[in-house]
């Protein structure tokens, strides 16, 4: 199903390409990284120099970056898919040993003018490799034992390097993520069941053990995951971020305080307040409605990526818009529920919103290759 | 799955015959063929984006009601009942009745030390000898090299050790904050207090549990956070406590006795103002159990509470008091006291010959088992019984001690007749001088029912009656005339008008038998008679009086003497004036001598 199958003719060219990107998705980024702007700057008391100027400025050359990936035609991408995929894993191998430790546990690179994580690229490259890989592969053996196997292989690699960092979200995003698209590329529906019951199997195996003779973790094992699952049992330890985090949504009620007027997230209460946790300042100044209407936005760019997604018949761009999308809603709704208290707390950003630099470059990236996916769609039928 | 061929040789050929391009077919084929993949494999793309869809929906859904869960729910702090806070909640001071600190809480520093860190272990051992003389320099060394991650060093270090251990300046030595418990008067009121330790421990804080005493028994109510700054304020009153003390141990020296106890209690509330046991011990610093020999011989028993002895002819009084009671005598009825009584194979002797017939009165004034074993069968086991429990003789004291409800008093397994005769006199029957001293609290109060207790009481509950307040004011005399012509005469403090009996009991040998030189010497008052206030037992621990040719062992000797001298010095303390009386004979005022101009 490959695009050369295609007549290329009605595909633009040159620089009227840019007239054919989709812009929806690119206002719909731009609003969202807006609304980042507005929290660094609160959650920084007013100081816009602070965060906000260099999140703009990153941003800025986000979109740039964005508009030059979505020129780029997307066959030449598909191609760079392996290269990619190597080089991410070279960097995580490299990262290994020459990177810097730092806040908690991920590692990055520090390329002079920016820290490259090498398991930020890793996660658009485990989808661009995907996506080429059933591109690649009829769709008849889809599904045949050996040809799983190797897209298992493709994501457990980057992820067991991950989480020996030790990232344990971002190792949860890849593995989720990479499993979208394999569902995504229709492999059978048996595989999954059979992940997912083996997993549940593993779980309660492990907490039935508990108290019997043949119990497979020690105790302080399973106290430790206690507080993982439930941080209340811990509020000054473990639970200390989840349980200010859920004051400040709490005291943000259905309207919120109003801008610059949090409390709880502008007064330190929460030390990751301009990263991880920016979600509770803006719940909290802006209440319910803010925080809904920033779940709005995102539901929006993924809902218009599917769309993108349907009207492509390349099946490499396609899964691709699909990959890029999960992997955003991953992102977003991760980080939600944990700053919500449904999730334990695994260092996952609010993507676009949080202050950090290779993520939002890399994920803008990844939307630029939505966008030459859109661009560069087959239009012949 | 039928595929046609890309090439189907029939329509080749008729394309060839025709002059076309075959290749055109074989374009068209693979074009239909691929279309044909493509438009199932989107059947089934889209069957697997509505499932993600669905999925997507879900997780939209319930981060979208958990947002409007929490924005709905009212703020609220989180509460402090996290896993550590128990241990972080501090102990309620105890105070005697007057608010002066009897035990606190002092913060000090534990000493560990995290090998891993650590720079010179070889120096640190050295110098941390050099400040702790009992640490040995080898196991330390032993120790931070031999691979552990954890070693705790010293429980509790002073400042001045703090700062030493800090100025050897090696990072791997670490002070954990260690909240400790602090008896600031030292052995004052010891085993009232008992003392503390530290239960749960973590390097940041340990929890301070009581190990005796009122800490033990009292531990959940010192330990509620609830309290919040409130101390717990005892029924002690701290002077009187230091000078029972210091009175009892001088006379428990001069009698040359091997321990002593006092209870000081008020009559009408059955608060303890004071009570002691010696030998005693500091609680800051308590001593180890014994582990060979007699337990009741360690510094930590309380002989006031624990300590069950025969309390000999201070029973007398009960068996007087309730045949009085029960009109079955008067003070004036004479009794038969010609001895030896028999029963069966018993003898009942007194200590001397009084003669042939005693009044009620004279019996308790000279102390006749022989007239007291009469009295006791007219009133009956089964009333003796009765009116005992009711004085709280037969049950453990509800005291707040840990140690008070391992007290049980001794009765005999078979409560015959015999058993009644002798216990009428205090014998064959045990109990713990504070049982004494809560019983003639009841018996001389008025007659109503007291119940001892260490915790200061904002007011009197007055208890049921036991006897009636007649009968008591004629036990209160009946005392009375036990100091002034009776066995108790030392027992006369001027202006105080002390009444109170005598016991004296052998002590029995473990092997069964009683010693005829080892005794228990009581001594149980009551002061003032005609206005009674307060209750005081004294007992010495086999006491021997030496000043006369002949040791004197009875408690007029002994423990009478140091019972007065306490109430001489504390009735003062407590706020009681000395009374003016005209003797009746001479007309001369008595209880204060008068200057002479």
């Amino acid at each position: 199903m490959s695009y050369l199958e295609y007549k290329v003719q009605t595909i633009p060219s040159g620089a009227r390409k840019i007239l054919y990107a989709n812009w929806a998705i690119a206002l719909l980024l731009t609003a969202v990284a807006c609304v980042g702007f507005l929290m660094l700057t609160s959650v920084a008391g007013g100081d816009f120099d602070r965060w906000a100027e260099p999140q703009m400025k990153r941003f800025a050359l986000g979109f740039l970056v964005m508009l030059a990936v979505g020129m780029v035609p997307i066959w030449f991408w598909r191609n760079m898919a392996g290269l990619a995929y190597l080089g991410a894993l070279g960097l995580l191998i490299l990262v290994e040993f020459f990177g810097t430790v730092g806040m908690g546990a991920q590692r990055w690179i520090d390329l002079g003018f920016m820290r490259l994580q090498p398991s930020e690229v890793m996660k658009i490259s485990l989808v661009m490799i995907l996506s080429a890989y059933y591109d690649w592969l009829p769709i008849s053996k889809v599904s045949r034992p050996f040809w799983v196997l190797l897209p298992v292989g493709l994501i457990l690699l980057p992820t067991a390097l991950v989480l020996k960092q030790p990232d344990l979200g971002t190792a949860i995003l890849l593995v989720a993520g990479g499993g979208i698209v394999m569902f995504c590329a229709g492999v059978s529906w048996w595989y999954f069941i059979a992940v997912v019951a083996a997993g549940v199997g593993l779980v309660a195996m492990v907490f039935s053990s508990r108290g019997t003779d043949w119990q497979l973790l020690k105790d302080y094992q399973f106290r430790r995951i206690d507080t993982f699952l439930d941080p209340s049992t811990d509020p000054l330890g473990a639970g200390y971020h989840i349980t200010q985090s859920k004051i400040a949504l709490g005291s943000g009620g259905w309207t919120g305080k109003g801008f610059m007027q949090g409390t709880q997230s502008r007064l330190n209460f929460l030390p990751e307040k301009h990263t991880d946790f920016i979600f509770t300042t803006l719940a909290e100044e802006f209440g319910f409605v803010g925080g809904f209407s920033l779940l709005i936005l995102y539901g929006l760019i993924i809902l218009f990526c599917v769309a993108s997604a349907i009207q492509n018949a390349d099946r490499f761009g396609a899964l691709l818009t699909l990959g890029v999308a999960a992997t955003l809603f991953l992102f977003f709704s991760v980080n939600m529920s944990m700053v919500m208290g449904l999730a334990p707390v695994v260092g996952v950003p609010l993507p676009l919103v949080s202050f950090g630099g290779s993520a939002m470059l890399v994920l803008m990236g990844a939307f630029g290759l939505v966008q030459s996916a859109h661009i560069h769609r087959p239009r012949s039928r | 799955m039928t595929r046609t061929p890309l090439r189907p040789l029939a329509r080749i050929l008729a394309a060839r015959r025709a002059g076309e391009n075959p290749d055109i077919i074989e374009r068209q084929n693979l074009a239909e063929r691929h279309e044909a993949e493509r438009d199932s494999a989107r059947a089934r793309a889209e069957g697997r984006l509505l499932v993600l869809g669905v999925v997507f929906l879900c997780a939209f859904t319930m981060v979208s009601l958990k947002m409007s869960m929490i924005a709905g729910s009212d703020p609220v702090e989180p509460r402090a009942a996290a896993s550590g806070a128990q241990i972080l909640a501090t102990r309620a001071d105890i105070t005697d009745r007057n608010g002066r600190i009897l035990a606190t809480n002092l913060t000090t520093h534990a000493l560990y030390a995290q090998p891993p860190l650590m720079i010179e272990p070889e120096r640190a051992a050295r110098e941390l000898v050099k400040i702790f003389p009992d640490l040995q320099e080898e196991r330390l060394l032993r120790q931070f090299t031999g691979g552990r991650k954890f070693i705790w060093i010293k429980r509790r270090i002073s400042p001045e050790q703090q700062q030493a251990v800090f100025d050897i300046g090696d990072p791997g030595l670490l002070f954990g904050p260690r909240e400790m418990r602090l008896y600031p008067n030292g052995q004052v009121a010891a085993h009232v207090l008992g003392g503390a330790g530290f239960g749960r421990e973590g390097v940041s804080s340990a929890e301070v549990i009581g190990v005796a005493g009122l800490e033990k028994a009292m531990d959940a109510e010192l330990r509620d956070p609830g309290r919040g700054d409130v101390p717990l304020a005892l029924s002690l009153d701290l002077t009187v406590q230091a000078a029972v003390e210091r009175i009892l141990e001088g006379g428990m020296r001069l009698m040359n006795a091997k321990g002593a106890a006092a209870v000081l209690m008020d009559i009408n509330t059955g608060e303890i103002v004071s009570i002691a046991s010696l030998p005693n011990f500091d609680p800051n610093d308590r001593p180890q159990p014994l582990t060979t020999g007699d337990p009741g011989d360690s510094p930590l028993f309380n002989r006031a509470v624990q300590g069950v002895y025969e309390l000999g002819s201070t029973y007398k009084i009960f068996a007087v008091a309730q045949g009085i009671e029960e009109r079955l005598v008067s003070r004036s009825t004479m009794v038969d006291i010609q001895g030896p009584l028999r029963w069966g194979k018993h003898k009942i002797r007194d200590f001397r010959n009084y003669g042939k017939a005693l009044s009620v009165e004279d019996v308790i004034v000279k102390s006749s088992n022989i007239g007291t074993a009469r009295i006791a069968q007219m009133i009956g086991t089964e009333r003796q019984q009765a009116f005992l429990g009711d004085l709280g003789l037969l049950e453990t004291t509800p005291v707040e001690l840990i140690e008070a409800r391992g007290a049980r008093p001794l009765v005999p397994k078979n409560w015959s007749e015999i058993s009644t005769m002798t216990i009428s006199y205090g014998h064959g029957i045990s109990a713990s001088p504070l049982h004494l001293a809560s019983a003639y609290a009841t018996l001389l109060n008025g007659g109503l029912k007291v119940e001892p207790t260490l915790l200061k009481k904002d007011y009197p509950v007055p208890g049921p009656r036991i006897i009636s307040e007649d009968t008591s004011r004629q036990a209160r005399e009946m005392l009375r005339q036990v100091v002034t012509r009776g066995t108790a005469s030392f027992g006369e403090v001027a202006g105080y008008r002390v009444g109170g009996k005598t016991g004296t009991a052998d002590k029995p040998k473990s092997t069964g038998g009683y010693y005829e030189d080892k005794v228990i010497a009581t001594f149980a008052s009551v002061f003032p008679v005609d206005d009674p206030q307060y209750v005081l037992v004294v007992t010495l621990d086999e006491p021997v009086e030496t000043s006369g040719q002949e040791p004197r062992r009875t408690a007029g000797w002994t423990a009478v003497p140091v019972a007065a001298e306490v109430i001489r010095r504390v009735a003062p303390l407590l706020g009681l004036a000395p009374s003016l009386s005209l003797d009746v004979e001479t007309g001369t005022p008595t209880g204060i001598t008068l200057a002479r101009n």
